[in-house]
Order: C-alpha cells, then structure tokens, then sequence
C-alpha cells in the first residue's frame, strides 16, 4: 500500500512558465558576468566576497521586483505589523534575532551561493582545497578557505538566517519583494499528521520495539545514553486510574531508568562513570541470557559542585489553572530553591499571552526575592512558548556563571505554543542555544494538553532531561533528590556501542532505547549529540541475547553468508562494549572499553544483585505493557515476584511503588 | 586537469560545464536552458508549490553563475546539480519555517490583528506529500530521490554525499515512519 502511496512522488511537476524560464535563465546570465570574465573564484579573501554579494542582491532585488509587482498591496499590509513586531524585538535586545535583524547586507550574502552548496558535500574539504591550490594561476588564493568550511554545518544556518535580513525593510523594494513569501509562509497550519498517539490529549510519540538481530548481520549496537523518566510517570498515572497505557507510549528504557541503583561507582571524577556488566540466564525464556550493563556516574561531592545559574521558564497559561500543575509547580521549585547554594541565581520567565520576566538574575541567598516573585505567578492567557523561550535564553546568558551549569528549566503542561506544532523548528533554536553553554530541561506537569513529543525533542535537544511530574513526591523526587545528577552533568553526549562475539552469540535484542538508536557510524563522530550522565546517575541497558546453539535461535544461517567463525582468537569473550563521553565543555570525547568475559555470567538468575533482578523485573513489566511477543507467556505474578525478592532497601519506597503498579496492571489486564 | 577534447556538435554536459567554468558564457547559457526543466521539477518536487518551486529555481540558477566558476568535474554534472537544488529547496523550506515563527510570534504581540491568519498550503500537495514533508532532511531527501526521482540507492548516494547503505538506512526509517502515517489518513482519501 505505501508503495503505490510513494508512486504519487513520482508525478511530475506542472511544465514551468516560460515567463518565469527566462527571468531565471536572465538571473544565471547575470550572475554569471558578475562573477568575472576570468576563471577568478570568488572567496579569495575578504574583499571580493563583500563585492560579489552586494551583486547578488542587486540582482536578486531587481528580478524579484518584476516577478512580485502584482499582489504588493496585500503584501505591505502584511510588511508593516512584522516590522513593528522586530522593532519591539530590537528594543528588547534579544540576541538571539539580532543578526538577523542587522546584518549588513554584504554579509548576508558572502559566500553564500557557494557555502549553501557546499554544505551537503562532504568528501574531504582539504583534499579538494590542495587540488584546486594547484591547479589555481594564485596559488595562495585558496588560503582562506578551509577556515570558512570548517564553520560550515553552522555557518549554513546563520548564512540562511542572514539572508532574508531584508524583509524587514517595510516600503523598500526589498520589502515589497518578500511580501509575497511573507504570505507564502503566513502560518502553514498544523494539520498534517504527526505519528502520536492521542492518550487522552496528551500527545505521546508511538514507537516500534527492537526486534532480534542477528549478530553475523549486524554484530553492533549503538545508542545515546538518555536517562529520561517521564514514561514511568505517565504509565503510573495511567495505572493508578484504572486505565492501561497505550503500548507504543511505554518506553521501557525509561521505565528501568527510573529507578536509583546502586552499581559500583568510579572514584574520582578523572573517571567520570563506571560500568558493571552482568549475564543472567532470562527469567522469561530458559534459552537465553541477558546481559546486563549498569553504568553509574561519579557522585560531586557538595564542594566541588559548580556554580548553577538556573531560570525557570514556567508555563502561567491558562490550562496551568489546576491544582496538579501551577500550585503543584511553585511548591516543587520553593524545594528546589532550599537545596541551592547561596551564591547560585535563579531567574524566572513567565509566558502566557505575553513573555514577562518576573525575577532578573538573582542569587540563592536573597531567597526571600525569589519566593516572593514564585507566590506572585497567577495563571491565565493563552501560551506564547518561543517567546518565553527566547527571553529565558536571554537571562540565562547575562547570569553565565563560566565552568558552572547554566540551564534553562521549562515547566510546562505542554501546551507550549499555540498554534504551532512544527517541533522540528522549535529544537532547532534549541540546538542553537546548546552550543553556547546553555542547557535545557523540561518538567511536564498535569495532564491532558501533555504533548510528550516536543517535550522529548526539546530536552534531547537541550542536552537535558524531561520528566514528568504528577506528585509533589515525584516532584521531589526529580527536582530535589536528583537535582545535583539532573543539574550537574559530568559527561555529556554518552554515547554506548556494544559489538557481539559472534561465535559465541547468535542473536540478540536490544529492551527499550528504541527512540535513542544512533547509527554506527554516530559513535566515532564527535558532532552528533547524544544523552549526558549527571552526577551520580545511574543508566542501565539490558540486552537479551541469544548463545550460539540455542534452540532459541530465530535466524537459520545464511547459505551464501559468511561463516560463523568457530572461535575468534579472544576466545569466548561474549561482547566488547565501548562507552563515549565528553567531559562537559570539551569538544573532544573520550573512549572507554570494557570486554565482556564470560565471567561476568551470574551462576543463576537468583545469584545475580538485587539491582539487577529489579532492574529485569521494571523490564518486564515494561515489555509486557507494550506487548512485546517475548514475554507474551511471563505473567505479572513472575515479575512481582522478582522485584519483591529484589527490592532491597528502598528508603523512598519507589521500588514498593512499582510493585502496587503490578497488581494494579495484572488486574486491568484481562 | 587534461583537456578535454569532444566533438562540438553535441556538447556534453561535463564539457559545457567545464567551458562554462573558465568563464564560456555561451556555454553557460547553453546549460543553464538545457537544465532549467530539470532544476524546476527537482524543486517542484521538493516543495509541491507552484510559486516556490519558481522561487528556488531562479535561486539555482543565481547560484548556478557563481557555482559554475568551481565546479571540478569530480561527480556527475546532474549529480552536482541535484545537490544545488536540494540545497537550495533545504533552505527555502527553512526560510519558510522561520517566517512562520516569525509570524506566530507577531500574531500574539499584534493583538491588534486579531483575527484568524490566512493558512498556507503548497498549491500541490496531496496526503502523501503532507507526510513526506513532516520527515526529518535526510530521509526526505532519501525518499524523493528513490521515490520520487527514481533513482537507485547508488545514485541517491551519490548526490545526498553518503553511503549507500545510509540511504538505504534513511529509506528503511522513513518507510516505516510514513506507513504508520499513511495508514490513517491514506484510507480517507
């Protein structure tokens, strides 16, 4: 079906106007005089760069005026309010639309035309560069370049956001040229379809489980080490009234992540975490095994934790006028605020109808401001969320505590933007704001407008964590007792590779992390961003793995395949797990390897650490709310066993919690 | 680089590009009209309007009098070209989402506007466009180029600057992203 589906892509286009061939064919002409008889190229420095695109403009502007003559009266109507809106946001000094706003032209466009090009092309940049120095009659032309490119992946952006500095010029013919792409782009309404899952109304993202792999096809595993939380919390508000989740919305890596385990820990903070790998045979299926890999975060000792500049962006909206979200959100902040540091500052940033900063960068020790301005927030209007973003960002930068944590924290029920639902353009901003130091998480409270999706994207985006929260304990739980792992990272953009010993495993399954796959090739590259690790934070990983030999074995091999290797020269080494991590700041990541010997298998399931048996217990559980084949015949009674034997200590009873939710699904679940 | 001797009667696009590169306008000329039905069906494809399509065309063949002085004869003429005229769909259809925000914005500070704003479609667009464009870049690109390009993983590697495999990979997650897509909204149609 999708196939006939995808034939529609193929139709062509309507036949081009003749009117709009010649001008385009007049416009490549031009250019292409102006771009100088002889073979002369056009970034040989700084000079003719600022020459060749002030050409580009006047001849853009000139072409563009013919072709958009017709339909200018609509067009300045349209001009002018966006003019008023960017004046007002001059006046505000928001950095982040500045050089939009007041780039010169001529750097608008230098080296457009080639950079825009060029940025899709990656076969070596240096390579090219030497060839080309060769064959150039200048020899030195070429020069400056490599510095240029190497800016690429965001100097595209910016060269994008430059460009189109002239609609802002109301009555100018530039001006009136983009009018008409100012009706183009006049809020394209949101009613494509998103793959969500409506859960009530709140918006959570369906995603497909891991299937089995087999090791000779694809012996490596990669994924981004995200210790997001807000699916537990989902799926135990979903429980608690009697409803079961939607099995696409659980996410069962979450669901373990959760959980405070108590793997061993590294001991000083030259070595950011420590892995513990455990096998165990599989509760759920006697032919297999799984292994198990606990990683766990140093711990910051109160001393030696940085200076924190937090703004709280919080969501006044309307919808936030319920006693578990507005009331709920002020009483977990005052918790947060009592765990800080006097010399820490908070800021805090309403949006609803309008952005409003309540409380400018102020320090932890004038606490009585900042409760004060925390009892003043009423709800209502409507969402302005960008708007509240980019103030927040604002704050954020002018309070910058260097080699501190500066984050943003937005809390929010999700109803972030009214009227736009493009998440993608949302975390762009946020990607941008990323690389400067300023980290975003994000709080969800309530329920009913949750939109799970942009709330992921955006923390995934942030380099920080979404969480859910339906209780002041789960608030305190988040904000207070995790605040240090969730405040303070001490290795960013972790990333996990495992490869398997296809000699002695066949196939195996990787149990949740579906939404934090990376390709293999992400690992080695440093520009792919993935999860980080707070102080302290524990991330679990468990994989369900088939022996070679097994009756469990799905795949038959492949005829023509290549060969089992009957034993590699490591012997029976099951797996090799490489770990990538970045020290928070650093651009370069470092690489930790740890092999898997075959003594790291527990004798039984029973000998293994209560961590572990827990950890499997939420895994589950977790499967089982999603349906996953493999525990189809493992019953909640199993599992509720497991995690009572497992439960340990569990001093803030979350363990005791997990085991009432359980009951609670084996009882819905008939 | 060798010279390249060909017959002139034919010219072939590498010829034409290379003779236009040090700076042949007729050669240029020449080209640009051979390709200009190519570029515009590339980028009608790549954004399902009419008037943009218009748009990001002219904006290729601007480009195109700059780009031309460079081009190394190091991948396929039309290969090249594809990668120009994505790029410059990628950058319209940023353009555009930034409009919108900017729009967005403007529509809760000027209150005094009020009403409803005007929404905006692609003149051309079909369900199955409406899922493609929620895509990700890449796997967009992926599935145009397969899809609706017709060409093969090879070829789509070539121009997206890839593995094939990653095409492939690309392929694989859009499919599956669009089938649960399309499985709602294809049957109302």
């Amino acid at each position: 079906m999708i196939d006939k589906d995808l034939k529609r892509l193929a139709r062509n286009a309507p036949p081009p106007l003749e009117d709009a061939k010649r001008q385009a064919l007049d416009a490549a002409l031009q250019a292409f005089d102006k771009a100088g008889p002889e073979k002369k190229r056009p970034a040989q420095g700084s000079a003719p760069v600022g020459r060749l695109s002030r050409i580009v403009t006047s001849i853009r502007s000139g072409l563009m005026n013919q072709r958009y003559m017709a339909g200018t009266a609509l067009a300045t109507l349209m001009i002018l309010p966006a003019a008023a809106y960017m004046t007002w946001q001059i006046a505000r000094d928001q950095p982040g639309f500045e050089p939009e706003l007041l780039a010169p032209l001529e750097t608008g466009r230098s080296a457009g035309p080639d950079m825009a090009m060029e940025t899709p092309l990656p076969p070596a940049p240096q390579q090219e560069e030497m060839e080309r120095a060769d064959a150039a009659p200048p020899p030195m032309a070429a020069a400056p370049r490599p510095a240029q490119r190497a800016l690429n992946p965001v100097g595209a952006l910016q060269q994008g956001m430059q460009r189109n500095s002239i609609t802002l010029q109301p009555g100018s013919e530039y001006g009136q040229a983009n009018a008409q792409r100012h009706q183009d782009g006049m809020v394209r309404s949101p009613d494509y379809p998103v793959p969500q899952i409506e859960v009530g109304r709140d918006r959570v993202e369906a995603v497909a489980s891991h299937g089995v792999k087999s090791v000779l096809e694809e012996p490596v595993s990669t994924f981004s080490a995200d210790v997001d939380t807000s699916s537990y919390a989902m799926v135990r508000r979903a429980l608690k009234q009697g409803v079961v989740p939607a099995p696409e919305t659980v996410r069962v890596e979450e669901l373990i992540n959760y959980f405070p385990y108590d793997y061993p820990g590294p001991d000083t903070a030259s070595m950011p975490f420590r892995a513990t790998v455990t096998v165990t045979p599989t509760p759920w299926n006697a032919n297999t095994k799984l292994l198990h890999i606990g990683v766990k975060g140093y711990e910051i000792t109160p001393s030696e934790r940085p200076a924190a500049n937090l703004v709280f962006l919080l969501d006044v909206s309307g919808s936030m006028n319920e006693a578990d979200k507005l009331p709920l959100l002020k009483s977990a902040f005052r918790l947060l605020v009592n765990t800080l540091d006097p010399d820490d500052t908070v800021s805090i940033v309403t949006y609803a109808g309008e952005a409003g900063t309540v409380l400018e960068p102020t320090p932890v020790s004038d606490k009585r401001t900042i409760l004060d301005a925390m009892d003043t927030l009423r709800p209502g209007g409507s969402t302005a969320g960008a708007a509240g973003l980019s103030e927040a960002y604002r704050l954020a930068e002018k309070g910058f505590k260097e080699g501190g944590v500066n984050r943003v924290m937005l809390a929010t029920d999700g109803d972030f933007n009214v009227g736009q639902s493009d998440d993608q353009s949302l975390t762009a901003l946020i990607e941008d704001k990323r690389e400067s130091g300023v980290f975003l998480s994000v709080f969800g409270f309530g329920q009913g407008n949750y939109n799970d999706q942009l709330m992921q994207a955006i923390a995934q985006n942030g380099n920080g964590i979404a969480a859910y929260i339906d209780t002041l304990a789960e608030a305190e739980k988040t904000l207070v007792q995790e605040a240090s792992a969730s405040l303070f990272p001490i290795a960013s953009d972790v990333k996990f590779q495992i490869e398997f010993n296809p000699a002695v495993v066949a196939e195996y399954r990787q149990i949740g992390f579906e939404t934090r796959a990376l390709n293999r090739e992400d690992f080695n590259n440093d520009l792919v961003d993935a999860g980080e690790i707070g102080s302290g934070h524990t991330v679990t990983a468990i994989y369900e793995i088939t022996p070679v030999g097994s009756p469990a074995i799905l795949t038959s091999d492949l005829r023509y395949g290549e060969e089992r290797p009957a034993t590699t020269e490591l012997g029976d080494e099951l797996a090799f797990l490489k770990i990538r991590a970045k020290t928070p700041g650093e651009a370069e990541s470092q690489l930790t390897e740890i092999p898997v010997m075959p003594e790291a298998e527990a004798e039984s399931f029973a000998s293994a650490a209560d961590d572990v048996r827990f950890s499997i217990a939420v895994a589950a559980f977790g499967q089982k709310l999603r349906n996953t084949g493999q525990v189809a015949a493992f019953g909640y009674d199993e599992i509720e066993r497991i995690a009572r034997e497992s439960r340990g200590d569990d001093p803030f009873g979350y363990r005791s919690e997990f085991l009432q939710l359980v009951r609670l699904a084996e009882g819905l679940d008939r | 680089m060798e010279p390249k001797t060909r017959s002139d009667e034919e010219p072939a696009d590498d010829t034409l590009a290379e003779r236009a590169s040090v700076g042949d306008r007729e050669a240029f000329a020449m080209l640009v009209e051979r390709h200009y039905a190519f570029i515009h069906r590339v980028a009608w494809k790549w954004c399902r309007d009419r008037s943009a399509a218009e748009d990001i065309a002219q904006n290729v063949c601007l480009r195109l009098g700059f780009a031309i002085r460079k081009w190394r004869n190091e991948s396929a003429f039309r290969t090249w070209l594809y990668r120009i005229t994505i790029n410059a769909a990628h950058d319209h259809a940023r353009f555009i989402a930034r409009e919108m925000r900017k729009v967005e914005a403007l529509a809760v500070h000027a209150t005094a506007l009020g009403e409803d704003m005007a929404s905006y479609k692609p003149s051309h667009s079909d369900y199955v466009w409406d899922a493609v464009r929620t895509l990700p870049d890449k796997q967009r690109d992926a599935v145009l180029l397969v899809y609706g390009e017709e060409l093969s993983h090879a070829d789509a590697a070539a121009v997206m600057g890839c593995a094939e495999s990653t095409v492939s990979y690309h392929l694989h997650t859009a499919r599956k992203r669009l089938e649960t897509l399309l499985r709602g909204s294809g049957e109302e149609q």
